[in-house]
């Protein structure tokens, strides 16, 4: 490992910013040196097989929310990966500097994700996070699905089981839109379930919605 | 002087100077009044008993005036009263005595001779009553003499019944057929009246309209039971007459409303409901038969109770409905779509006429008649397609020979059903179709009545909905300006080569079919490329392309025996026939391959060349009506007719068959997306921010010329301007949208 190198050149381009940096470089001594851990040695950025480590040190399971939420934390453009900026910006922001300290770290993350603004910024952090093409504003429906377990599985069980049910059952819708990805939190947020009663096609539902709905009421009966 | 006299002169000097009227002091003793009050008494007793000739007026009026200037005028009045009263229970009794039908007349009789009598007594006692009555507050002479009859003659308890009851009797009597006194009828109720109107009222009016209700409840009952529709409206009306001329006669005016009410609500408004509805001879039958004398009698009379002219509106508006949906769902019906539209106009003439002659034009009846059309119209999505037809029929042929007024009132009937259309726009398109195929194969009856009718859409429509239209005019005018300066520059070249007629049609005005073109027969092809190179050296940066499935072809023929003849086909079967210049049979398939017509286009042509009687000039092995790919064709030696020229075209608009109906409505559906969204960022760019209803209820009234937006697809369409970022929710209230600039 070529780490004295690595530091070398860090603290070299460091060092041809202002003093600050020195500072800088210094306070993040020990996150670099975390990063280094796991980033890849030609990118030097964090892959996913270098994820894949992080989770095991972690204990998390790659499938896990939590690394969705580090990512958030992170602010990480693109999924699967994260560069030494993210990293920063997401340990520095959790004060975590070791993996003990990133471990215990994580609960609270957790807590802080699930206070309601939070959330809905992290919510739509998901969605964005899965758009890998340039110009891509959709994800497919069975990503979706799985996006929609994983994010909102817990809060609200029962409608996610039943929205991917539907997506998955119906054939008119292909992909899934930011627009539609918002309107399903805020259905969950205000529409009772399993009741539906004060849902109203004519409000501005998308109609992916009305739809499912629709679909809904008639296998109840 | 004493005191006394002193202030009394002094009082005297005080007073105003007054003028005092010279007084013959007469000095009347109680004795001269009794015997004064005498000579009145016996003056009324004889008044009463017809004796009034010996009296002298003037001397019975002094005495009269006597009386009431020396104060007396209490004792007149009384003794006035106390005869008259007298007088009157004498009567009263002659009146009880009397027999049957003379009991009114005597009643009349002595109330013509009180009235003769009053009029006597209160010119005699006219001082008493201008200066006594009023200060003492005592009745008006004339008004007392009204008052003591009617508390002793009418309300005495051995006439007032007895009265009562033999007017009541009398009406009975006639209403059920019989002549009675109407003079006498006349009297009596003038003399209720005189009386005081509410005597008139309580002692006749009232008992009479509640006797008359019963009388009319039961009537309406028995005829009910065993009348018609019509019959009963008959009798009902006849009834209602017979009222009012009753009233006229010998009942007060007043009364006139209260018994037209009561007849009304009896016999009306009573049964209104099973009138309406009775089998067989009830509204909708009335309907049925154009029976206008009993529809306009139900009118007149419904009209006079509530609710009686809604509910025939309502019956009429729910059969309309009901029997247009049976006509627009009638199978059989649809499959002759000129036949159709006929069978939807004559139903519409038929009841404009019932409205404008049985219903007095009433315009809610007229509004009624409109939304039955719009409703049932509209129940059949391929009712713009039908209309289309039927026109293209009447300019195609059917307004042959028509004069202009004619031309005018068929179209102006066929603008109301279109009126009627939601979709507007489906219209549109076939319209345009089969006006397309009009004007190209030359097929039109009148250039006037086609352009009318461009005019009509346009006033109804605006001007959007007919620029393309009228652009295909145009088109054929400047076709044939081409042609005359292709034929005028190129005549040279041309020669001999078949003649050429090109209508350049405009990309865009015009239906498009994308069909490729077709293999012509090199004679044509080489004229066609010449005109291509001359059009396109005037016109350069255009492009050319040619619809061989628009257009026709007149081809000379020789058959077996020399005969020749002219056919007159459409391009596709002029290239087929071509073909047999060069071989005398052929199978389908190489037909097929030497023309690339499309195989729809290609079995239509055949058929229409070799299974029409009278059109075959080609004969078809197997003989089947159908064709299949596995026929043989042959040129028919044998085809004789008797016009020189026969025409075989198929270019004539037809019914479109399933397919084809599902593409259009694929590509009416299809246009209709970008001006949903076009009216949504319109709505949005002028209101900013909307909630979704409010955005649904804007566009639709935009569009509704044109058609009725459905509101997922209109919201649809909402999502996709997000995604495009035209459009975005607001982020305070996700239940609007705001416009993005």
């Amino acid at each position: 490992m070529r780490r004295s190198s690595n530091r070398k050149s860090s603290s070299a381009s460091a060092a041809a910013g202002s003093g600050s940096t020195k500072a800088a470089s210094k306070e993040f001594e020990k996150i670099d040196h975390l990063f280094n851990v796991y980033a890849d040695k030609s990118s030097a950025i964090i892959d996913p097989e270098g994820i894949e480590q992080l989770c095991s040190s972690l204990e998390v399971d790659y499938t896990d929310v939590r690394i969705l939420m580090l990512a958030w934390k992170m602010k990480a453009q693109k999924q699967g990966f994260f560069t030494l900026e993210e990293w920063r910006t997401g340990l520095k922001a959790l004060r975590a500097d070791s993996m003990s300290k990133l471990k215990k770290a994580l609960p609270e993350l957790v807590k802080e994700v699930s206070r309601p603004t939070d959330f809905l910024d992290f919510y739509s952090y998901a969605f964005r996070y899965c758009l890998t093409e340039d110009k891509q504003k959709c994800i497919d429906i069975e990503s979706a699905c799985q996006l929609l377990s994983l994010v909102l599985g817990t809060q609200f069980g029962p409608q996610v089981e039943k929205f991917t049910e539907y997506l998955k059952s119906q054939s008119e819708y292909k992909v899934m839109n930011m627009d539609q990805w918002m309107g399903f939190y805020r259905f969950c947020n205000e529409i009772p379930f399993p009741s539906l009663e004060n849902y109203d096609s004519d409000l501005a539902w998308p109609l992916i919605l009305d739809n499912f709905v629709e679909w809904f009421r008639e296998n109840q009966n | 002087m004493n005191s006394q006299s002193q202030s009394q002169s002094q009082s005297q000097r005080r007073k105003n100077f007054k003028i005092e009227a010279f007084k013959h002091k007469v000095e009347l003793d109680p004795k001269y009044a009794e015997r004064t009050w005498k000579v009145l008494e016996h003056a009324i007793h004889e008044i009463y008993n017809n004796n009034a000739s010996r009296l002298s007026f003037e001397e019975l009026y002094r005495s009269a005036y006597n009386m009431v200037l020396h104060k007396y005028g209490d004792k007149l009045y009384s003794g006035l009263v106390a005869t008259m009263t007298a007088h009157l229970n004498k009567i009263a009794k002659s009146v009880e005595s009397a027999q049957g039908g003379l009991f009114l007349e005597k009643l009349n009789h002595k109330w013509a001779d009180h009235n003769k009598a009053l009029q006597m007594i209160r010119d005699i006692l006219m001082y008493m009553d201008r200066s006594y009555v009023p200060t003492s507050h005592k009745t008006p002479v004339h008004e007392l003499g009204l008052n003591l009859w009617r508390d002793h003659i009418i309300h005495s308890p051995n006439i007032q019944a007895r009265l009562q009851d033999t007017l009541l009797d009398l009406v009975q009597r006639e209403r059920t057929g019989d002549v009675i006194n109407r003079g006498l009828m006349r009297n009596i109720t003038k003399m209720l009246m005189d009386l005081g109107s509410s005597v008139y009222q309580d002692d006749f009016e009232k008992p009479f309209l509640d006797v008359s209700a019963s009388f009319y409840s039961g009537e309406s009952q028995q005829f009910i039971e065993c009348c018609d529709c019509g019959s009963y409206l008959k009798k009902a009306e006849r009834r209602l007459n017979e009222e009012m001329e009753r009233v006229s006669h010998y009942l007060d005016a007043k009364t006139e409303v209260k018994i037209t009410s009561a007849v009304e609500r009896e016999m009306i408004a009573n049964h209104m409901q099973r009138l309406v509805h009775m089998d067989n001879s009830g509204l909708v039958n009335m309907l049925i038969d154009d029976k206008y004398d009993d529809l306009s009698r139900m009118y007149s009379l419904f009209k006079r109770v509530p609710e009686g002219l809604s509910t025939i509106r309502d019956v009429m508006t729910s059969y309309l409905r009901e029997r247009g949906r049976v006509l627009v769902t009638d199978t059989e019906r649809l499959k002759d779509p000129v036949e159709f539209v006929q069978c939807l106009l004559n139903e519409k003439d038929k009841h404009d006429k019932i409205i404008s002659t049985a219903f007095n034009n009433d315009k809610t009846f007229q509004n009624a008649l409109n939304s039955s059309f719009e409703y049932f119209i509209n129940l059949n999505n391929r009712s713009p397609e039908f209309i289309s037809l039927y026109l293209d029929d009447k300019l195609r042929k059917g307004l042959k020979g028509a004069s202009e007024e004619e031309v005018e009132v068929v179209l102006d009937k066929v603008m109301m059903l279109f009126r009627y259309l939601q979709e507007k726009d489906v219209f549109e398109k076939y319209y345009k179709q089969h006006l397309a195929k009009r004007l190209l194969s030359g097929k039109t009856v009148s250039d006037d009545a086609e352009r009318s009718m461009i005019v009509k859409l346009k006033t109804e429509c605006g001007y959007q909905f007919t620029s393309k239209l009228e652009g295909m005019f145009t088109d054929m005018k400047t076709s044939e300006d081409t042609m005359l300066d292709f034929y005028a520059k190129q005549s040279a070249e041309l020669g001999d080569g078949p003649t050429l007629a090109v209508q350049i049609l405009t990309t865009g005005s015009w239906p498009t079919q994308l069909t490729a073109a077709c293999n012509l027969p090199p004679e044509i092809l080489t004229v066609c490329e010449k005109f291509r190179t001359y059009y396109l050296g005037t016109h350069s940066g255009r492009r050319l392309t040619w619809q061989t499935n628009m257009g026709t072809a007149d081809i000379k023929a020789t058959f077996g025996k020399g005969h020749k003849h002219e056919l007159n086909v459409s391009t596709y079967q002029m290239c087929v026939l071509m073909l047999f210049n060069s071989a005398d049979g052929l199978t389908y398939r190489e037909i097929e391959q030497a023309t690339e017509i499309p195989a729809l286009d290609l079995k239509r042509c055949l058929q229409s060349l070799a299974c029409v009687k009278g059109k075959n000039v080609l004969r078809k092995e197997p003989m089947s009506k159908d064709i299949s790919e596995e026929d043989v064709f042959y040129f028919n030696d044998k085809f004789t007719s008797k016009f020189v020229k026969v025409k075989i075209g198929t270019v004539v608009a037809q019914k479109e068959s399933e397919p084809e109906k599902q593409e259009t409505r694929q590509r009416v559906e299809e246009d209709r997306k970008p001006q949903i969204e076009a009216a949504i960022v319109r709505i949005m760019k002028s209101r900013r921010v909307l909630d979704h209803n409010s955005i649904v209820a804007e566009v639709t009234k935009q569009l509704q010329s044109r058609f009725l937006p459905n509101p997922v697809v209109i919201k649809k369409r909402i999502e996709s301007l997000i995604e495009r970022e035209f459009l975005e929710r607001d982020k305070a209230d996700r239940k609007l949208y705001r416009y993005l600039a």
